[in-house]
């Protein structure tokens, strides 16, 4: 037991030693997540207060996303942030491809595979669940 | 009575006209006018560049298929007649910094860490020559390229260092460095994916080639507000109007579907069923393959 705690403390302190002087933990503690089979593509980090209006998810970004590829979309959140971080994909016609919070049961994916058979612009979306105020990060990788 | 039965028949013919034009393919076009004009990028918001910064893919994604299609690897397709001693605007270094920045890609996903140092090096004395080395973690990249088991956490740092530069250039008012280097990001990518299909014409790569169609107009709403600044912009604009050229009887289609979605492992799956397809002759890939590579070759020479 006191081995494999020692080994866990060495893995993790190798993992931040790895990534140097990146100046936010959370990003590359998001990227780790996304697990080994994954390569970092990019990163969003979002920071939002409450919301007033619940309509939309209202952080909103474009990617260029490429036919035969798998990406993963993984969420992150801070320790201080009071909602968890939800993610939807709209393609340019605005129609919903994806959503990481399933709306008949509440559930809300820590991650999501995509495997995108159509290149195109899509609009990634993310905000907290119930428009709360909250702090996070979203991590889309390449899977291996 | 035979002029109702016909109005009838009109009206279920263009009934079926209309269904039938919706199931059919849609298809990706350029907008209207040939360029960009000037004024309509110059009220781009500063999100929106930032978002088309954003858009454009990682060179690492184009080195990712070629390793899936079991491309190997060759320092032919580098730039390495760049010599960052020589680059005597900034012009020619933002632009530089995006091209070998694609390379330390290339390079990258490749583990050929002893040519990356190499690439690595010029990468750090152009970027301080135009005073963003501080955003480059040239040391943990350079620690990181000697061990080969970090790939992923190099991966992340050579990208966000190049993230964090973009992110500096455009909000100090120097929009036009960053908007170089994207398009050298890019363009050294097209020559990569270019010049393996020349040689290992694969339909998945050649797809990808006719794909960037998509992004090109973004590319061009980027360097537009710049077209008129001086000579080397004006010549890269007609470079970019060139490419476009190039592209415009590419075409793309799209069949539609809905997604798929399976659970596994705590995650989701999302299978997409839409697909895009695009139909490009082996004339029109060899027009691209040839201004691709006559317009990269002149940009790095231009020492």
């Amino acid at each position: 037991m006191k081995k494999s705690i020692i080994s866990l403390a060495f893995l993790f302190a190798l993992g931040l030693l790895s990534f140097g002087q990146v100046t936010d933990p959370l990003i590359s503690n998001c990227v780790i997540n996304a697990g080994a089979n994954a390569r970092y593509l990019k990163d969003f980090r979002i920071q939002l207060g409450k919301a007033t209006n619940q309509s939309e998810l209202r952080y909103k970004a474009n990617m260029s996303l490429w036919k035969n590829t798998k990406y993963r979309f993984t969420m992150c959140n801070a320790d201080n942030s009071k909602g968890q971080l939800i993610l939807s994909i709209k393609d340019e016609s605005n129609k919903q491809i994806l959503s990481s919070l399933d709306k008949k049961t509440g559930k809300i994916y820590p991650y999501i595979d995509f495997e995108c058979q159509k290149s195109g612009l899509y609009q990634i979306n993310y905000d907290f669940n119930n428009g709360q105020q909250g702090s996070g990060v979203g991590v889309v990788s390449m899977i291996k | 009575m035979t002029e109702r039965i016909f109005i009838l028949l009109i009206i279920v013919f263009i009934g079926f006209s209309c269904r039938n034009s919706k199931s059919k393919a849609a298809e990706f076009v350029f907008p209207q006018s040939d360029s960009v004009p000037v004024s309509e990028a110059e009220k781009l918001s500063p999100e929106a560049i930032a978002d088309i910064s954003k858009n454009i893919s990682s060179p690492v994604e184009i080195a990712n298929l070629l390793q899936t299609l079991q491309v190997p690897f060759s320092q032919n397709y580098l730039a390495e007649s760049i010599d960052a001693n020589k680059q005597s605007t900034n012009f020619d270094k933002a632009l530089k910094l995006g091209i070998l920045g694609a390379d330390l890609g290339y390079l990258n996903m490749y583990e050929k860490t002893g040519s990356s140092l190499d690439v690595l090096s010029s990468i750090r004395k152009i970027s301080e020559d135009i005073k963003v080395g501080q955003f480059f973690d040239f040391e943990s990249i350079k620690r990181l390229s000697k061990n080969r088991s970090n790939l992923d956490s190099l991966l992340f740092i050579s990208i966000d260092s190049y993230n964090k530069i973009d992110t500096y250039l455009r909000s100090n008012d120097r929009g036009q460095l960053s908007a170089l280097m994207i398009i050298g990001v890019w363009i050294e990518g097209q020559f990569l994916a270019t010049q393996v299909a020349n040689k290992f014409p694969d339909k998945m790569l050649i797809d990808r080639i006719g794909e960037q169609k998509i992004i090109l107009n973004d590319l061009l709403l980027l360097i537009s507000p710049y077209c008129n600044r001086d000579p080397e912009f004006t010549s890269l604009c007609k470079d970019m109007q060139d490419i476009k050229e190039k592209y415009r009887d590419i075409r793309i289609t799209y069949t539609q579907g809905e997604p798929v979605s399976v659970e596994k492992d705590g995650g989701l799956t999302i299978k997409q069923t839409e697909t895009s397809v695009v139909t490009m002759s082996k004339e029109q890939l060899n027009g691209v393959i040839e201004i691709t590579k006559n317009i990269r070759d002149r940009l790095i020479l231009n020492n």
